[in-house]
């Protein structure tokens, strides 16, 4: 039964991580975004981006969810939504300063997500997307109805204090200069999601959406894994919600409405959910395909329908997949 | 008498609408290779099952090395020694081979995951993903991630289903060799009688969720109910 390979032979070993070419990759990908930002002019241009990189902060908590867990959410604008909900009611009744709302924007969706997937995560595959919907959809129906604290259906816009955290507020409504702190903090996200994937926690929860049975039979606790990287998705959606709100000073029941989370699965799909950028990658490229789309038709969101249609026969993995697979083949070429 | 490793006594549980188990006692001394063999439906996966922890038991009680066990988790009985393979290889398929080892032997007091790979002929694969190997190197490692740790009990559903005569002769005479130098008792699931012959010290059969009989391969060869029942002409 044994080999020619001698047991005290060291043997090959996982490969590390590689935080030193990751940090450069953050810093060249930081660095063309503020290139970006410099030489585009247009202030409509970098709204859109601004947007698309929100979003797209959005679908990497969303597609963090389909890499580690394997499920699918269709609730997570609700933590989107929290944290938005949670600065600006906050501000709005004056219970709190800006900086304390957007703290506790961070921590109100996470811990519920923790408290929750205590629960949700036990239930697999479609049962666990329906009941994200159901609990997403709960809250979207809390703040249509709750018109005293909530505004209803039409919402109601936010004063924030002229500094946040000794940075200018109008530095956060400025589509140029929010587009940098936007790219900065996905930037930092998909740095911080890579570093977990290939830690030994990334490991485990991996091996757990392959087999959890026999992860369980190697001694773990399933359980805990799921939950956490539940939390985790949560925090990055809630750091989307924390940077929709400073950019917009408005908030509507519609960030918490389900066709929020059901664009982020599809920007997810389409980037590729096995890359940590790939869902990302989807939600820029949704855009402008939203964006160019809607200027030739209303009707854009079929023209998003087919588009998906089409990356899922065509590319299942998502576009960002090919070209991740397309700059390999050109790195080892070279 | 040695120490019994594993012991099930008057084990019932129901398997879809019928009995699968019948009030099953089995005593497994520790160092002992035991094979449980017996026609499809018998209840030998179940009761492994049950052993593991994988199935709770209607009835009945579950002791290694003389504590019960009836209560512990999954992983409470591997944290004590208790490791198992399955009858459907069960691996991580899209990790690597050193990946997935790697992350059975963070939960073992020895990780001996280059000694596992060097015994079961895994080395050369170890940056393979699972899924891209051949079958029988996944069922060696799915033998593997029982082994991570040196358990001192291991249950064998079926290690060598699918593999050629060689591979399943291959495997059992190394899982004796190991099985003696390890001092691990082995509970050994098998339809191949050439390999349950040649390997096991005892062997209980199981037939319609109840033991028929239980002795040296030599004394089950020669009781005619076995033979009936289930061996026919084979040996």
């Amino acid at each position: 039964m044994s080999d020619s390979a001698s047991p005290r032979d060291p043997g090959p070993r996982t490969e590390k991580p590689r935080y030193a070419r990751w940090l450069a990759v953050a810093a060249v990908a930081f660095g063309a975004g503020a290139a970006l930002a410099a030489s585009v002019s247009s202030s409509l241009a970098m709204t859109l981006l601004t947007q698309a990189i929100i979003t797209g902060v959005l679908a990497t908590g969303v597609g963090f969810l389909i890499r580690q867990n394997g499920v699918v959410s269709f609730g997570h604008a609700a933590f989107y939504g929290i944290a938005c909900y949670a600065i600006g009611l906050a501000l709005r009744h004056k219970v709190m300063g800006a900086e304390a709302a957007i703290l506790l924007a961070l921590f109100l969706p996470t811990a519920l997500a923790f408290l929750l997937g205590l629960v949700i995560v036990r239930i697999p595959g479609v049962a666990f997307s329906m009941l994200t919907l159901a609990v997403g959809q709960a809250f979207y129906e809390f703040a249509m109805k709750a018109r005293h604290a909530t505004g209803g259906e039409d919402g109601f816009s936010i004063n924030f204090p002229s500094r946040i955290f000794g940075v200018s507020t109008s530095l956060f409504q400025n589509p140029h200069s929010m587009f940098l702190v936007s790219w900065g903090t996905l930037v930092v996200i998909v740095l911080a999601l890579t570093a977990v994937s290939a830690s030994p926690f990334g490991r485990l929860t991996a091996a757990v959406r392959e087999n959890e049975e026999r992860a369980r039979f190697v001694g773990y606790d399933t359980l805990l894994p799921r939950v956490a990287v539940l939390a985790i998705s949560a925090l990055v959606v809630a750091i989307a919600g924390v940077l929709f709100t400073l950019y917009n000073a408005f908030i509507s029941p519609d960030v918490l409405h389900w066709s929020l989370s059901g664009s982020a699965l599809i920007m997810a799909i389409i980037g590729g959910p096995k890359l940590v950028w790939g869902p990302a990658f989807g939600a820029i490229i949704f855009f402008f395909a939203k964006d160019v789309a809607g200027d030739a038709t209303e009707h854009w969101q079929g023209i998003i329908g087919v588009t998906l249609i089409a990356v899922m026969l065509l590319l299942p993995a998502g576009l960002g997949d090919r070209l991740s697979l397309l700059w390999r083949g050109k790195a080892g070429h070279a | 008498m040695p120490e019994l490793a594993i012991e099930g006594i008057d084990i019932a549980r129901p398997f879809g609408g019928f009995l699968a188990l019948k009030g099953v006692g089995i005593a497994v001394p520790a160092g002992e290779i035991r094979g449980l063999i017996g026609p499809n439906g018998a209840g030998k996966s179940t009761l492994i099952d049950v052993l593991s922890g994988r199935a709770e038991a209607w009835s009945g009680t579950v002791k290694m090395f003389g504590a019960d066990i009836g209560g512990l988790s999954v992983q409470e009985r591997r944290k004590a020694g208790l490791a198992r393979s399955f009858q459907r290889t069960n691996i991580f398929p899209d990790l690597s081979v050193i990946d997935q080892l790697e992350i059975a032997a963070r939960k073992a007091e020895q990780p001996n995951i280059d000694e596992i790979m060097a015994e079961l002929s895994l080395t050369a694969l170890a940056h393979r993903r699972a899924a891209d190997i051949s079958y029988g190197d996944q069922r060696r490692l799915d033998l593997a991630l029982a082994l991570i740790g040196r358990p001192k009990i291991l249950l064998l559903d079926e290690p060598a289903a699918g593999l050629s005569i060689k591979e399943s002769l291959d495997l059992a005479h190394g899982l004796k060799d190991l099985a003696a130098r390890w001092g691990v008792t082995v509970l050994l699931v098998e339809h191949d009688m050439d390999v349950v012959f040649s390997i096991c010290d005892r062997i209980t059969v199981l037939h319609l969720g109840q033991v028929l009989a239980e002795g040296t391969p030599g004394e089950i060869k020669g009781i005619p109910e076995v033979v009936t029942a289930y061996l026919g002409s084979s040996v």
